[in-house]
């Protein structure tokens, strides 16, 4: 008999926290407190504590399926995988599109894009972080050089003044949570933008601005306004250290106080207490979410955020900075592999320079030099599809919508660990091998590389995700470009070629507790903790303003649809709900979907608690139980986006940020009526 | 017999060379797999030699029980649940398990509760004055030591000094007290302890009253462990002397002042939670409370919550499922559940991500009970909790009052 202790890190969110694994002949028999690793010490969120239950869920895919007189029977792999090849040997570049996931490692998401570039051509290659963090992208690089989280984790303890932008961490990231309590100890002070009076509002925040969705830049254009007007801005680090700081003054003097209140439904008292806090605190740090980013002017809301940290100079020490806070285990790193139709790997912006240094570091001619079309714009656009690991039928805002647009599809594999919704509609799927059952490097939310070694086999003729797309490439004729042997090989040829990993090796990562931060330049190189200690990853190293006028939601509430609906999660689920759904100890918490209804609209509704009720919008319906809380203000509903039975986004709305064209699921209208 | 003390040294040359303090324990733990008396040795292991990882293994060849030879003070792997959890309780399996105070105790109250076979058991006890959690002692060696955690290849603490030795043999040394005002140092359970002999295991090994670090101080403490010392010897595995009468006096006083120093903080931890008004007490725990994030941390880690149908869980229907925090009554629950028979391992504080005071609040509970009801937890398991054995007419008294 034995019985191993296996160190791993959790497979939830992007906190990337060590977990022991307790091994029994070949099988995961418990997990048990890891109190050495720097990011949670020994402690779990409840997701983090029922980390592998889902790895048994009797439905596993376990077999290729292909679908043949309408239903999907099990096949060998030879004959799937040929299927595949034979079909997209029929699609033009443009026709095709990968949709890869942060659920992927990135070993399997380089391979992904890799791909996609070389085998079919294409950039439309995409992954989930266009629907929450694109913004980050395109307001962050122009602003500092760079959309990831400025500050490590255990940094965050160092700040004086926090500002959670709409991020319930209380629930959504609890093992952040922690860091801030200790800072509050020391006497920090925490700001907090959320329409809904939640846990965090309720027990963390000293100043809770309950901000009405979607109005976050005229919220920050009045704060900075305000800043301004007391002489709270940085001068030295405005003069030395940013650009454009002129144009930022001439827009914000045209703000118009009163008129934020009125916008923001937030008293100008508030507005002032928490701008004289930020402003006057010696080292305050932006923690934000999709509470920012998931609106069509989620590029708006993350540059004026920006502005905000570098008008008072919090930025470029430990613990400070605008922080995108990615929720999930490869957030950061299937962005870095390149998944996203702008940027080759290492964020090398697509174009010909890029093309023409990718083909030769993978001895490939014809790379694709223009830009591809973006996750949703494929779902409609491509009738060649290739998903991984994701599950658009959940995710996507006007999913019946998208249903209509799938079923008409030529051709749609969909590689996973369980039957999704999307599966439903797959003419292939695929059963792939879960994070324990290979080898593998992710990296999490503050640039942390941290590798996975594997524990257990996968269940029946399940494959390593990179296995699967290497033995497609080999049908395709591309055997000579991915002759991968091993997750490792993959490593080392994607830190070849992306220098923000080049220091970084499979032997270090084994030998160092608690990964290592990108950037990494060379082997001997500790990784960067914080970034822009110095200067901006700009190429002027400065850091850039750039003016915001507030837009107003692209939906807004009328006479026949009068409230506001919000989405978002609870801390017993996970995103689509695929792994916390199949683990017990969670489901029992949050057993199905509800709508949070405040008790003033719900005596004005008719509405009792537990009551189901049909909420309806332009775009589709859905019942839930309605939960009666003044946890929402009136006017506004909250439903979660786990249930496919109760699906949140057929009511959300597609549109998208033209910048970012990350979509607006965070406000919409809708009507509520008790179900007859 | 019991009662029975001896300084030990084994006889094995490799024991000798890696183990610390003359490798008696190591020695008998070998001795207990190679003559069949166990099937498997429990111990603690410095993971892929980091002595900040200490992990429990499962050894069943003599030749193994090598390596988990010398202290490890940075680490508090939890024991009992180890034999509770994977190993069925011991129900069929014999194990000599190495333990201490607090997991000799936590066994012991968890045999009570019928989860473990202490028939089954040969309890190697490690005397012990405390363990630092891992994360915290690194900073502490590279701040208050200026020293590359990596580099550190022994840990002690004597006379109220913390000693750390560098792979390069020097050794550096800091006030414990001091390190422990800053927030280093021992767990604060461990502060706290007054247990540093293992008198409830079958034996106790510790290197108080012996010179020289080479040698190891025993006391037999059950008739199983004087029967299996006494094989030992005969087997020629370690050699023994009688202690002195010093010696004797030397654990005796060293013993007396690291349970001195344990009143002091208790003295000092509960004062911070019993000095404040009954308003503020209210206000302080709904504070603390109401970051809970319902991860059942403390519950799973804690060796007196053993119920396999725990009537926290959110399909039991007791406590309304799905909130954060949750109701108060979760961690009424929780408390009052425990609060009888804490072992005070610190094992719910280490694991809650909230960072709550648990293990303060229920070991100081636990003191207040263990006046009234005359009961000290793991110590005889013939000794039933209170919650099993209180009668009516206890349950009737209405001048207890218990400062929660």
């Amino acid at each position: 008999m034995s019985i191993e202790y296996v160190p791993t890190i959790c497979p939830y969110c992007a906190c990337g926290c060590g977990i022991y694994l307790i091994t029994k002949d070949g099988k995961i028999i418990g997990q048990e407190p890891w109190k050495e690793h720097p990011v949670n010490e020994g402690t779990n969120c409840p997701k983090g504590k029922n980390a592998y239950d889902f790895i048994y869920s009797e439905d596993r895919l376990k077999m290729p399926l292909v679908r043949k007189n309408g239903d999907l029977q099990e096949t060998s792999w030879d004959e799937a995988l040929d299927l595949i090849a034979s079909k997209l040997k029929e699609a033009t570049p443009e026709k095709f599109g990968f949709i890869a996931s942060c659920r992927n490692s990135n070993e399997d998401a380089y391979v992904m894009q890799k791909f996609t570039r070389v085998v079919m051509g294409t950039n439309n290659v995409e992954y989930c972080g266009r629907l929450c963090h694109s913004p980050a992208a395109a307001a962050l690089i122009p602003a500092m050089g760079s959309g990831a989280m400025h500050t490590s984790q255990p940094e965050i303890e160092l700040a004086d003044c926090f500002f959670l932008a709409g991020v319930n961490i209380q629930e959504t990231f609890p093992m952040i949570t922690r860091r801030v309590l200790r800072a509050k100890a020391k006497g920090a002070k925490v700001i907090y933008t959320d329409p809904r009076k939640t846990a965090t509002a309720r027990y963390l925040a000293d100043i809770h601005l309950p901000l009405k969705s979607g109005t976050d830049a005229a919220l920050i254009n009045a704060m900075m306004k305000i800043i301004l007007d007391e002489g709270l801005e940085n001068k030295e680090f405005i003069a030395s250290k940013t650009a454009g700081f002129d144009e930022l003054r001439d827009s914000l003097s045209k703000v118009d106080l009163n008129e934020a209140e009125k916008i923001t439904g937030v008293p100008l008292e508030k507005i002032k207490e928490a701008a004289i806090t930020y402003a006057k605190a010696e080292r305050a740090c932006i923690l934000y979410d999709q509470g920012m980013s998931q609106h069509y002017v989620g590029t708006d809301n993350v540059r004026n955020h920006a502005n905000l940290a570098l008008l008072c100079g919090h930025t470029g020490k430990p613990g400070s900075g605008i922080n995108s806070m990615r929720g999930q285990i490869n957030g950061e790193g299937s962005g870095d592999m390149g998944c996203l139709c702008v940027f080759y790997p290492g964020f090398k912006r697509v174009g010909e320079e890029s093309a023409k240094f990718f083909e030769e570091a993978w001895q490939v001619s014809n790379l694709p030099a223009k830009p591809g079309i973006t996750y949703i714009e494929m779902l409609y656009n491509c009738p060649y599809l290739y998903v991984v690991g994701a599950d658009p039928m959940m995710v996507i805002p006007d999913v019946n919508n998208v249903k209509k647009a799938l079923e008409k599809d030529s051709f749609l594999v969909v590689q996973d660990i369980f039957p999704t919704e999307i599966s439903k509609l797959a003419h292939v799927v695929l059963p792939a091998a879960t994070w324990v059952e290979r080898e593998a490097t992710h990296t999490w939310i503050d640039r942390r590389v941290q590798k996975i070694d594997k524990v257990i086999d996968p269940p029946g003729e399940a494959k390593p995700d990179w296995q699967i797309i290497c033995q497609l490439a080999e049908r395709m004729g591309y055997q000579d470009k991915f002759n991968f042997t091993s997750s490792g090989e993959i490593f080392d040829e994607m830190r070849s070629c992306v220098p923000q990993y080049k220091g970084i090796t499979y032997e270090r990562l084994k030998n160092t507790v608690g990964g290592i931060h990108w950037p990494c330049p060379s082997e001997d190189h500790p990784g960067t903790p914080t970034m822009f200690l110095e200067k901006f990853g700009t190429p002027d190293g400065l850091g850039h303003f750039q003016a915001v006028d507030y837009k107003s939601p692209a939906e807004l509430p009328d006479d026949e649809y009068p409230y506001i609906l919000t989405t978002g999660r609870s801390i017993f689920h996970y995103h689509t709900g695929a792994m916390s759904r199949r683990t017990p100890k969670l489901l029992d918490e949050v057993p199905r979907s509800f709508v949070e209804v405040n008790p003033e609209d719900a005596i004005k509704a008719g509405v009792k608690d537990k009551d189901v009720v049909t909420l309806e919008t332009r775009r589709g319906s859905i019942e839930a139980e309605a939960k009666v809380t003044d946890e929402v203000p009136p006017g506004l509903l909250f439903v979660p986006f786990h249930f496919p039975d109760s699906l949140a986004n057929v009511l959300t709305i597609s549109t998208l940020d033209p910048k970012a064209k990350c979509a607006e699921t965070k406000v919409c209208a809708v009507k509520m009526e008790v179900k007859q | 017999m019991k009662g029975d003390m001896y300084i030990a040294r084994s006889s094995d040359k490799e024991i000798l060379e890696k183990a610390e303090y003359g490798g008696a324990v190591t020695s008998l733990l070998k001795f207990a797999l190679e003559s069949g008396r166990v099937d498997a040795v429990l111990a603690i292991k410095a993971r892929d030699g980091n002595r900040y990882d200490g992990v429990p293994v499962l050894i069943t060849e003599p030749e193994e029980v090598i390596e988990t030879a010398g202290a490890l003070h940075c680490a508090s792997p939890n024991i009992s649940r180890f034999l509770k959890e994977y190993l069925d309780g011991a129900s069929d399996l014999k194990v000599a398990v190495t333990v201490k105070p607090c997991d000799a105790k936590a066994i012991i109250e968890l045999t009570k509760r019928i989860q473990i076979n202490l028939d089954n058991l040969l309890l190697i006890g490690l005397n012990c004055t405390g363990t630092l959690s891992p994360t915290k002692a690194k900073t502490m060696i590279k701040t208050e030591f200026e020293a590359d955690p990596a580099d550190v290849v022994a840990e002690d603490i004597e006379d109220n000094k913390l000693t750390i030795r560098l792979k390069d043999g020097t050794e550096k040394e800091k006030d414990l007290t001091e390190l422990e005002e800053r927030g280093y140092g021992r767990r604060e359970n461990c502060r706290r302890c007054e247990t540093n002999i293992p008198i409830m295991a079958d034996i106790a090994c510790g290197k108080w009253g012996t010179t020289d670090k080479n040698k190891t101080f025993i006391e037999v403490c059950s008739e199983k462990g004087s029967d299996f010392i006494k094989e030992a010897i005969e087997a020629g595995k370690i050699k023994v002397e009688q202690p002195s009468s010093d010696a004797i006096e030397t654990v005796r006083k060293k013993d007396e002042a690291a349970i001195e120093l344990a009143r002091q903080w208790q003295e000092k931890d509960f004062a911070s939670l019993t000095e404040m008004s009954g308003d503020e007490r209210f206000n302080y725990w709904s504070t603390q409370f109401s970051r809970c994030i319902k991860c059942y941390g403390c519950r799973d880690a804690c060796p007196i919550c053993y119920c396999k149908d725990c009537v926290l869980e959110a399909d039991r229907g007791f406590v309304p499922p799905g909130e954060v925090p949750p109701d108060t009554m979760f961690p009424m629950v929780r408390i009052t559940h425990v609060m009888d028979s804490c072992v005070n391992c610190g094992q719910c504080q280490d694991v809650c991500p909230m960072e709550l005071p648990l293990s303060r609040l229920i070991f100081m509970l636990n003191r207040e009970l263990a006046g009234i009801f005359k009961y000290e937890p793991g110590m005889d398991v013939s000794e039933l909790p209170p919650l099993r054995t209180v009668t009516d007419q206890e349950l009737s008294l209405s001048s207890v009052e218990v400062a929660l």
